[in-house]
């Protein structure tokens, strides 16, 4: 061990490090330290020629051991790792002192920052002489895909993934796969039909090949490790055997239960018990809701009249839930989002006021698949005079969301296109913040609405009331709100109100993360990778992110992450084996007494007890060395290599030392 | 822009009424106004308003002291606190209203017709002496100082509140008042360190 050779490289990082560390004392200082053969400056380490000055070192001078004082080790320590693999020396013998974010961004005093610099990197000279060479693991790769959630990111990715030619299960909670787009009417900024776009793609996914489709369908546990995950899925009973069920519907129009609130109608149509839940749904299958059926719920209906009318005998009223274990590689979560629950902002009267609707129920009541036929008109009816969209409902306030849904402006402009195309006469004020137009073909959308004579009210509405004050007002919604471009205030009497509610995360989108293995940003959403390098991968190597879930998104990012999540899963997949860091934990069965703690400990199912030899042993592919085992362990048997006992022991030492 | 010197040197007035602001809890909170004016539109009395408290914030983070203390929105506040719920930046709007209240009356600066500096003035007075309010005190002092004709306007008003006994003629003390005072003296000697 004593005869060691460590070459030390500080990187002056421009300014970033030399302009705080006195980098000449730090080397001069390095130089004479035990075991030191070399200790250089160079300006920028990880550029070529910095790289090479560890490969000559290492070929020219017999350097053993390196330790580079540069960035923190998550930016370049890859990089350092494969230069001294180019050396020849094995990448494990190499450490890097972060004296960057640890020292110098965070050091005030120059002399100060010196001495700190001093010790993080005496810290690592003392640990080297105890670094082993580690070989990296390999495991094969399962190529196949699961894309859980199938709205438009959903199925953009699952199609991307088969026509590459990879095997992929398609896991959606719903009857149908679709997604909020499907229940849309049009889509800003262009006006085209969003069934008209989104069907083709739902029947290419519904037939194609290389796709399985597990509609009705739940992820329930996730187990396994990097490239080779093993899923649980519920698939939930339809009571309808999908193989016999056609899609006719005669079942649908025989049931006797009619009066059941649509989901995909948002409550305000109807379905009965067994129900599709729209003419394009994929899989167009029948499937019966057990709480109204009455066959299902109350143990008795008098007609079964479904069962009469289903020419193939497709019910089944003895079908249970179905548990499916699913292999693949990688998995694309693409589960949405929920739209704001409108009720919390009570001061707009949602759920209270019969003319109050939220921005969805828009949707449905302008489309012509809706429960009006496209015909837009209030509870009584008739047709409005008047309509106020309210902009920021939910969003952009500290009381619920603080962030901006960035949907609702462009969503709330169509509505007034909609009103003014279905309603000339209609008077259709926008009351907004700020107008953010920002996509392409979305400004000039904006001056096309304020051709088209909408009235746009720079003021957020304070709340909205049935309460007279003014015989223009009796029995109407009056808004009340500052034109703050006039500085005065308005009452709006208007006959309805709609509410751009903001974009929330799924309200158990932290439990799904858990059970995936990453977590969720503050605001609820699923947390990516990096927010502008990695925005659709996670922190889980394997498990990528397409759409809303993320954040909100309109449809055209929606898709552009999906391609990326799709490209991100088919490049991880496309390789035969994944390496796999070898700094993991093993257990020397010399020494184990058996006693289980770790094996009940372990969060990652990687250690399991030899009943014969009655020891604990790790699964090398599914350790992700968290360490958990080591310190657990009463006898310190577990050891995590890289993070050994006697190098630990050695850092702390060192950084002493001074 | 007025200068004045302070203990930490010359500042402009602008300055000391921004940190005066912030110096209140959530005050700083002003910084992050978008003015969206939820706090107009929730105002119950904004309509008497010269400018909208929204505007109010506008002109006091511009700089504009005039706008703001020549105007009656302070002094028309009735504490109602529906903007401070609503705020969707979370700024207490009631409280930096009383805030701008206070410092108007410590820079004797304030519309030249309104009465209302003058009531809060002498409502604070009769509390600090008797340590509550003092209802025909206020009143009588009020009227025969700012408005003799009110007299006649509220007579009878005044009469039925007299005989409901809802506004005695003797003002009641509270007990320990020595330590109310004691509470309000350190109060006042911690405003001026301030």
């Amino acid at each position: 061990m004593a005869d060691e050779k460590i070459a030390v490289y500080f990187c002056d990082c421009g300014t970033n490090i030399a302009g705080k560390v006195d980098v000449d004392e730090v080397v001069k200082w390095a130089a004479e330290q035990p075991n030191v053969t070399v200790a250089r400056e160079y300006k920028y380490m990880c550029s070529d020629p910095g790289q090479d000055l560890i490969k000559t070192d290492i070929k020219e001078l017999g350097v053993t051991r390196v330790v580079v004082a540069a960035c923190s080790p998550t930016m370049h320590e890859p990089t350092f790792r494969k230069a001294a693999a180019d050396g020849g020396l094995n990448p494990f013998l190499l450490q890097m002192a972060n004296v960057r974010e640890h020292c110098s961004w965070v050091t005030e005093d120059p002399v100060e920052a010196t001495e700190k610099a001093k010790r993080i990197l005496s810290a690592q000279i003392h640990r080297l002489p105890f670094n082993e060479a580690l070989q990296p693991i390999e495991v094969p790769v399962n190529p196949d895909v699961m894309v859980v959630g199938a709205g438009i990111a959903g199925i953009e990715a699952a199609l991307k993934l088969a026509d590459a030619g990879k095997k992929v299960f398609v896991v959606e909670r719903d009857p149908s796969i679709g997604g909020h787009m499907a229940m849309f009417d049009k889509t800003f900024p262009t006006l085209d039909c969003s069934a008209c776009i989104l069907t083709p793609k739902m029947s290419a996914l519904g037939k194609h090949p290389n796709i399985t489709l597990m509609a009705y369908s739940e992820v329930t546990e996730v187990s396994g490790y990097v490239g080779n995950f093993k899923v649980k899925v519920r698939k939930k009973a339809r009571y309808v055997d999908t193989d016999k069920c056609t899609g006719c519907a005669a079942c649908t129009e025989a049931c006797v239960v009619q009066k059941v609130k649509s989901e995909f109608d948002v409550g305000l149509g109807y379905r009965p018990a067994i129900y599709i839940p729209f003419p394009q749904a994929v899989p167009l299958k029948a499937t019966i809701d057990p709480a109204k059926c009455l066959t299902l719920s109350k143990g008795k209906c008098a007609k079964q009249s479904c069962v009469s009318a289903c020419g193939p005998g497709a019910i089944d009223f003895g079908q249970q839930d179905e548990q499916v274990e699913l292999d693949v590689g990688a998995i694309i979560m693409a589960t949405g989002f929920e739209l704001f629950d409108c009720e919390r902002e009570a001061r707009y009267g949602y759920g209270r006021l019969a003319n109050v609707i939220t921005s969805l129920e828009f949707e449905r009541l302008s489309n012509a698949s809706g429960p009006t036929g496209g015909h837009i008109v209030m509870k009584n009816g008739e047709a409005p005079k008047s309509v106020a969209i309210l902009h920021c409902v939910g969003s952009r306030d500290e009381n619920y969301q603080e962030f901006c849904s960035r949907v609702c402006c462009m969503y709330s402009l169509k509505f007034a296109h909609l009103i003014k195309e279905h309603l000339p006469e209609t008077e259709v004020y926008e009351l907004y913040i700020d107008m953010r137009a920002y996509g392409k073909g979305y400004e000039e959308f904006y001056k096309r609405l304020m051709d088209e004579g909408v009235h746009f009210i720079r003021g957020r509405a304070a709340e909205v009331s049935d309460v007279a004050l003014a015989p223009e007002e009796e029995g109407r919604l009056v808004v009340k709100a500052e034109d703050t471009l006039l500085g005065i205030m308005r009452r709006l009497p208007v006959d309805m109100v709609i509410l751009s509610a903001g974009l929330s995360p799924r309200r158990d989108a932290k439990e799904v993360a858990q059970t995936f293995g990453f977590g969720c940003s503050a605001n609820g959403f699923y947390l990516e990778r990096h927010p502008k390098l990695e925005p659709a991968s996670t922190m889980t190597d394997g498990v990528f992110l397409a759409g809303a879930c993320q954040y909100p998104k309109d449809i055209p990012d929606a898709v552009a992450q999906a391609g990326a999540a799709a490209a991100g899963a088919l490049t991880f997949v496309n390789n035969p084996t994944v390496k796999v860091e070898p700094t993991i934990s093993y257990i020397d069965p010399e020494k184990c007494s058996g006693c289980h703690i770790c094996v009940g400990l372990c969060p990652h199912a990687a250690i399991q007890f030899n009943a014969e030899k009655e020891v604990a042993e790790v699964i090398e592919a599914a350790c992700k060395g968290c360490g958990v085992c080591v310190a657990a362990c009463g006898s310190n048997v577990p050891q995590q290599r890289g993070y050994l006992d006697k190098q630990i022991f050695a850092e702390i030492e060192g950084a002493l030392a001074l | 822009m007025v200068e004045l010197e302070t203990t930490q040197g010359v500042k402009t007035l602008h300055k000391i009424f921004l940190e005066d602001v912030y110096s209140i809890p959530g005050g700083e909170k002003i910084r992050l106004c978008q003015q969206c004016g939820t706090c107009s539109g929730s105002c119950p009395t904004a309509y008497l308003m010269d400018y909208s408290p929204r505007e109010v914030i506008a002109a006091f983070r511009a700089g504009m002291l005039d706008r703001v203390l020549k105007s009656n929105t302070i002094w028309l506040c009735t504490s109602c606190y529906s903007c401070t719920v609503r705020c969707p930046a979370g700024i207490k709007v009631t409280d930096i209203m009383y805030e701008l209240k206070r410092l108007a009356i410590k820079y004797k600066s304030w519309p030249s017709s309104s009465k209302n500096p003058a009531m809060s003035k002498i409502f604070i007075d009769h509390v600090h002496r008797f340590g509550r309010s003092y209802e025909a005190g206020v009143i009588g002092q009020f009227v025969l100082t700012q408005k003799p004709s009110l007299a006649w306007k509220f007579k009878g008003l005044g009469t039925k509140l007299f005989l409901s006994g809802r506004m005695p003629l003797l003002p009641k003390s509270i007990k320990g008042k020595d330590e109310f005072h004691k509470i309000i003296d350190l109060l006042a000697t911690k405003e001026v360190s301030q």
